[in-house]
C-alpha cells in the first residue's frame, strides 16, 4: 500500500477539469516526480496534497489516514514554492524558525535546530540576512531549510529550479537529490523539465490534460513510453509511421523488430527510435541494417554531429558522437542505419 | 548615485503646478496672520492676534477637538472595515466581485452633497434617532473614508504574494496566525497610508457634515463656514492654519514612519 495515495481525485474549476479521476500510489522515501506541460494539472495535484485546494471528488490518504479535509497546518507536509516564498519581513533565521515557533518549541531548541539547518544547507552565518540580500540559489536553500527543519513526513517541491539560471540549475539538481537521499524524506517534485525529472526521480508520473498517462522509473519512461505524447515530450524522438506485422513493424518495405508490437496485424503504429541509439555507417556487404537511406543534412554541434537521413520518404534524426574513428558522412551519402532490436518501440 | 537631470521645461511646469496648488494655502496662512480687522489679502501687517483669538474662542477650539476626535474615531473604524473589505475583494472568486468593488468605492465618486442628503433623509424618515447626533455623523464619515482604505490596502494586497501565507500555513500556522505574522506585516504600509487618508478625509469633510452635524457638535469645516457666513473675520483663516498644520503633521508623521523603515532596510542591504 502506498504511503501517499490519491483515490479517484478530481478537481474542477468551473467547467474546466484540472485533475481527472486520479489514482496514485507513492511509496515511503520515494523521490516521485509529476512531469507534464504547463496546465496539465500537476501543480493542482500538489496543491491538493498540501491542502491549499480541496478536491472536488475523491480522497487523499497519507499513511492510511484520510487527510482530504485537513487544513494545511495539520498535514505535516512541507512545501517549497517556485518563487521560494521567503518571508521578506523576517531574517533568514526567523524564516527557518517559523515552523518551530508555531510548534511551540523552546528558544534553545529552536536556536540549535535552526543553526543545524543553516549548516545543512551550507548557509552558516547567513542567519541575520534578509531575503533581498540573497541570491536565487541561496533563497532556494533557505526555503528548503525552512521546510526540513520541522521534519515533515512529506516534502513537496513546486518547480523549484525554474527561477534559476542554467548553471545553478544543474548544481541544485544534484544538491536537492543528495539532501533528499540523506534525509530519506518522501518527496514529490513537480516540473515541466524532463531532464530534471529523469535525473532526480525514483519514479515519474507523466501527466497531460489532468490525467496520468504513465507511471514508471526514468528508464521505463524514456525507453518504454506508452504513448506518442510521452515519446515526444521526453527527450528527442524519431517516430516513423508503419504498420504492425508479425515480428515487428513494417516501415516502407522493411520489417523492423519492435517492443510493444502487440495488436491487430496491419494496425497503424509509430515506431520510436531515439536519435542517439542509432548507429550510422556507409553501406557495405555484411551485417543487414535495420533501414537504409541517404544523408540529407549534417549539423556539427561540437560534442556530436546531427544527421538527417531520408529513408523511404521519412526523415530520421541521428546523433553521432563526435569521435575521430567514426566515419564522417557528407550529405548525399548512402548510409545504413543500425540499432539493437530493443531500441525500437511500437506506439499507437 | 547618478545625477538625474530634469528637463528645464518640466521643471518650470512642476514649479507652476505646485505654486497653483499651494498659493491658496499661503493666502490663508498669511490672512490668518493679519494685524487688520478684516479677512484681506495681502495682510495689513503681521500679528498673532487672530491666532490668539482662535485659541481663546471656545467655539473654534471645541469644533477643532470635535473634528479631531471624529477623525480619529472614523480612522479606526474605516481602517478595520476597509482592510477587511479589501481582503475579501482580493480573495473571493465570487461572481459580481467587480461590481461589489465598484459599489464599495462609490461614496468617493458620488457627490458629497448627495451622500449627505441621502443619509439625512434616511435618518429622518426612518426615525432611528441618528439625525443630528455624533453617531449619525460618524457613520457618514466612515462611509466616506472607508473607500480610501480599501483602495490603498487593495493596492498593497495586489502586490502581495499569497504563497507567503500558504507557506506559513503549511509550516503549521493557523489562518489567523498566518495572517497576523505574515500577511499583516507585508501589507502594513498600505494600511498605514489608508488610515492616514481616512483621518485627513474625515477631518476635512464638509458636505456630509453639513447635513449631519448639529449646532452643539460642529466639525471645524462647518464652524469655519458658519463663522464666515456672518462675520468675515480672520479667525476663520487662523483656524485654517491649525487645520493645515494638523494635516501636514499627520502626513509627515506617516511619511517618517514609512521612510524610517525603508531607511533601516537600506542600511541592512549595504552591510
Amino acid at each position: 500500500m502506498g504511503f501517499v495515495q490519491f483515490k479517484g481525485v478530481t478537481k474542477t474549476f468551473g467547467k474546466s477539469v484540472a485533475v481527472d479521476t486520479m489514482d496514485l500510489d507513492i511509496a515511503r522515501g520515494e523521490f516521485f516526480s509529476l512531469l507534464g506541460p504547463s496546465g496539465c494539472g500537476k501543480s493542482t495535484t500538489l496543491r491538493m496534497l498540501a491542502g491549499f485546494v480541496a478536491p472536488s471528488t475523491g480522497s487523499i490518504h497519507v499513511h492510511g489516514r484520510d487527510i482530504t479535509r485537513l487544513p494545511p497546518e495539520a498535514r505535516d507536509i512541507g512545501i517549497v514554492f517556485q518563487n521560494y516564498a521567503i518571508f521578506p519581513h523576517m531574517t533568514v533565521f526567523d524564516n527557518i524558525a517559523f515552523g518551530l515557533v508555531e510548534r511551540g518549541e523552546n528558544r534553545a531548541d529552536i536556536k540549535r535546530k535552526v543553526d543545524a539547518a543553516l549548516d545543512q544547507v551550507g548557509l552558516g552565518g547567513f542567519g541575520e540576512r534578509f531575503e533581498r540580500q540573497l541570491s536565487g540559489g541561496q533563497k532556494q536553500r533557505v526555503a528548503l531549510a525552512r521546510v526540513l527543519v520541522i521534519e515533515p513526513e512529506i516534502l513537496l517541491l513546486d518547480e523549484p529550479l525554474s527561477a534559476l539560471d542554467k548553471k545553478m540549475r544543474e548544481e541544485m539538481k544534484f544538491w536537492i537529490k543528495n539532501i533528499q537521499k540523506s534525509v530519506g524524506i518522501t518527496t514529490i517534485y513537480v516540473t515541466h523539465d524532463q531532464s530534471e525529472a529523469l535525473t532526480m526521480s525514483d519514479r515519474i508520473a507523466v501527466m497531460n490534460q489532468g490525467r496520468i498517462l504513465q507511471v514508471g522509473s526514468p528508464v521505463e519512461i524514456y525507453e518504454r513510453p506508452n504513448s506518442r505524447f510521452i515519446a515526444e515530450f521526453i527527450g528527442e524522438s524519431n517516430l516513423l509511421s508503419g504498420r504492425l506485422t508479425a515480428g515487428g513493424v513494417r516501415v516502407g518495405d522493411t520489417v523492423v523488430p519492435a517492443a510493444q508490437a502487440q495488436g491487430a496485424d496491419g494496425a497503424e503504429v509509430a515506431l520510436l527510435i531515439r536519435p542517439e541509439q542509432i548507429r550510422l555507417e556507409p553501406v557495405t556487404e555484411g551485417e543487414a541494417p535495420m533501414l537504409t537511406g541517404r544523408v540529407a543534412d549534417e549539423v556539427y554541434q561540437g560534442a556530436l554531429r546531427r544527421y538527417q537521413v531520408e529513408t523511404g520518404g521519412q526523415t530520421v534524426t541521428v546523433e553521432v558522437p563526435n569521435r575521430p574513428d567514426l566515419a564522417q558522412l557528407p550529405p548525399g551519402a548512402e548510409v545504413a542505419l543500425y540499432w539493437t532490436p530493443e531500441s525500437g518501440v511500437a506506439l499507437r | 548615485m547618478t545625477e538625474r537631470r530634469i528637463p528645464l521645461v518640466l521643471a518650470i511646469l512642476a514649479i507652476l503646478g505646485f505654486a497653483y496648488m499651494l498659493l491658496p494655502i499661503v493666502v490663508v496662512v498669511l490672512a490668518g496672520l493679519t494685524a487688520g480687522e478684516f479677512l484681506t489679502f495681502p495682510p495689513q501687517g503681521l500679528s498673532l492676534r487672530w491666532v490668539a483669538a482662535f485659541l481663546s474662542s471656545e467655539k473654534y477650539l471645541s469644533s477643532f477637538f470635535f473634528s479631531f476626535k471624529l477623525a480619529l474615531m472614523t480612522m479606526i473604524v474605516s481602517t478595520i472595515l476597509g482592510t477587511a473589505a479589501a481582503l475579501f475583494l482580493s480573495r473571493t472568486n465570487m461572481v459580481g466581485r467587480a461590481a461589489m468593488r465598484a459599489f464599495f468605492l462609490s461614496p468617493v465618486v458620488l457627490p458629497g452633497v448627495v451622500v449627505g442628503f441621502a443619509l439625512f433623509a434616511f435618518y429622518i424618515s426612518t426615525g432611528i434617532g441618528l439625525s443630528r447626533t455624533i453617531w449619525g455623523l460618524w457613520i457618514g464619515h466612515i462611509l466616506y473614508s472607508t473607500p480610501y482604505v480599501i483602495g490603498t490596502v487593495g493596492a498593497a494586497l495586489a502586490a502581495y504574494d499569497t504563497s507567503l501565507e500558504e507557506a506559513a500555513r503549511s509550516l503549521g500556522a493557523s489562518p489567523w496566525r498566518a495572517f497576523r505574522k505574515v500577511t499583516l506585516p507585508n501589507i502594513s504600509q498600505g494600511i498605514q497610508a489608508g488610515s492616514i487618508f481616512a483621518f485627513i478625509v474625515s477631518f476635512g469633510q464638509f458636505e456630509v457634515s453639513l447635513f449631519l452635524s448639529s449646532p452643539n457638535s460642529e466639525p471645524l469645516p462647518i464652524a469655519m463656514y458658519n463663522s464666515l457666513r456672518y462675520q468675515f473675520d480672520p479667525s476663520a483663516a487662523a483656524a485654517g492654519i491649525f487645520a493645515i498644520t494638523l494635516v501636514i503633521a499627520s502626513v509627515l508623521l506617516t511619511n517618517r514612519l514609512v521612510n524610517l523603515r525603508t531607511l533601516l532596510e537600506r542600511r541592512q542591504d549595504g552591510s
